[in-house]
């Protein structure tokens, strides 16, 4: 008579223990979802932050410094040998320095040497539309520069001062295609002239990423109504990315580097092969 | 006597709840990935971390259930060109922005106010999951459970290659610093 009790116990403990085993098996399936509300890094879509002589809509993370040191040979590849195809030079110089007040955001004061052109600019993203097909970046960019040594003129002569603004649209086709349509206004476009000149050009610029270090780019900026010094920039060349700095080596129609003067157009014909040997070197510091 | 002994069982296993806990969000959750590389060394810093953490009320080992995921987009190296080379050559993230942990507390001893605990699991970076065995520290922080780790992952193991020709000089194996904060949602 002393075994149903314990018949009873094993029966009731089995029944707790399997209550015990369901109940904690439901109790390990977490109420924890996902919350999708990740505030994402800004959208970049050209790796650097200039075309050739046109600025992309990328910028710089904030606090970060960019230094610029871009050359064009006067001298042209038709001139040969003998001038080591404008090695030689003479050379027309820019440097420049960029500070990244925001992640948007940049001011950048560069100098050239040709009028001894100071430029002063600020760039600004406005807007990014992300999307799997075709992310857009939309910024502006405006600037004043000031040509302090013209022949027959004042160091800050007010004839001497120029003033633009650019609407830079970027675009991206994978990872590896990118596209930017800059129209750009000049202000005081041919500084010598006596009555007052712009000039509305449309620049456009192409790049493609080859691999992550090495890129092919081409940039046309042609005269759409006002002043053109002749013809329209022209440019072709190659981008090596390194770590933290742009490398690009050009060919172009166009010798000169601060925008106010290279937004006024060329003075040789690109489909002469009047092309002049350029770079840029751009290097981000980091404090 | 065995009717009391079944009353203590089923007393315990009625207090013995199940307590689930979520990270807090809005709490100031550290994830650093460092990388110690010999010429360049950076870290990748997030606060993007989320999961939860499940265990019975009377042992944290008990049934245990650990989750973690760190959205890699957000890390930020402070340079931004070497953010965007992170996610795009090395991490993926546009095919695998998570890193995700899930494992369980196999281990825990009482350390001050909380426990040191080890914890194994399943890392899966990059796509590819990975047997591991990490060890923290759980600790009570006013309402919340703070969680603290520190361990090593090889990009190797996650099929993670460093190219030759790379200008972001990365170490194979990098250092990941956790330090969380859970707040109870159950139990």
């Amino acid at each position: 008579m002393s075994v149903a009790p314990s018949i009873r116990v094993c029966v009731v403990t089995i029944a707790v223990c399997v209550l015990y085993a369901s109940v904690s098996a439901q109790d390990d399936v977490s109420s924890w979802r996902r919350s999708d509300a990740v505030e994402l890094p800004p959208l970049e879509l050209f790796h650097s932050t200039q075309a050739v002589n046109l600025p992309t809509a990328t910028t710089l993370q904030r606090k970060n410094f960019e230094f610029e040191i871009s050359h064009r040979f006067i001298p042209t590849i038709k001139d040969g040998s003998g001038s080591l195809w404008g090695f030689d030079g003479p050379v027309n110089i820019r440097l420049a320095l960029g500070y990244a007040f925001s992640d948007a955001g940049i001011v950048t004061l560069g100098r050239s040497n040709v009028q001894d052109n100071i430029d002063f600019n600020i760039k600004h993203r406005l807007f990014a539309f992300r999307n799997d097909v075709i992310p857009l970046l939309l910024a502006v960019r405006a600037g004043a520069a000031m040509n302090t040594e013209v022949h027959g003129r004042d160091t800050w002569d007010g004839d001497n001062a120029q003033w633009y603004a650019q609407c830079i649209v970027n675009a991206m086709y994978g990872k590896r295609f990118a596209i930017g349509l800059t129209p750009s206004y000049l202000w005081n476009a041919y500084i010598l002239h006596p009555e007052t000149q712009y000039s509305f050009t449309l620049g456009l610029n192409a790049q493609y990423y080859i691999t992550r270090v090495f890129n092919v780019l081409l940039e046309w900026n042609p005269t759409i109504s006002g002043w053109r010094t002749a013809h329209n920039p022209v440019s072709f060349g190659i981008e090596l990315e390194t770590g933290g700095h742009f490398f690009k080596i050009i060919l172009t129609n166009s010798d000169l580097v601060n925008p106010s003067q290279f937004l006024a157009g060329a003075s040789n014909s690109f489909n002469d092969g009047d092309w002049h040997i350029g770079f840029n070197i751009t290097r981000l510091l980091v404090f | 006597m065995k009717i009391l002994l079944l009353f203590f069982l089923a007393t315990f296993v009625a207090f013995s709840q199940t307590v689930e806990y979520h990270v807090d969000k809005s709490a100031s959750n550290v994830v650093k990935f460092i990388s110690d590389a010999p010429i360049e060394n950076f870290e990748g810093v997030t606060s993007n971390i989320d999961g939860y953490l499940i265990h019975r009320s009377n042992d944290v080992t008990a049934t245990s259930s650990l989750y973690f995921e760190v959205d890699l987009r957000t890390l930020d190296t402070g340079i931004g060109l070497r953010n965007r080379q992170m996610r795009d050559d090395y991490l993926h993230t546009d095919k695998f922005p998570m890193a995700k942990f899930t494992g369980r507390i196999v281990s825990a001893s009482e350390a001050g106010v909380g426990h040191n605990v080890t914890v194994r699991g399943v890392m899966d970076i990059h796509g590819v999951k990975k047997p591991m065995e990490i060890t923290g520290s759980l600790a009570p922080s006013g309402s919340r459970l703070r969680l603290r780790s520190s361990f090593e992952v090889k990009l190797g193991d996650h099929d993670i290659e460093i190219p030759r020709f790379m200008f972001l000089k990365i170490d194979e194996t990098m250092k990941l610093e956790l330090d969380y904060y859970l707040i109870k949602v159950k139990g």
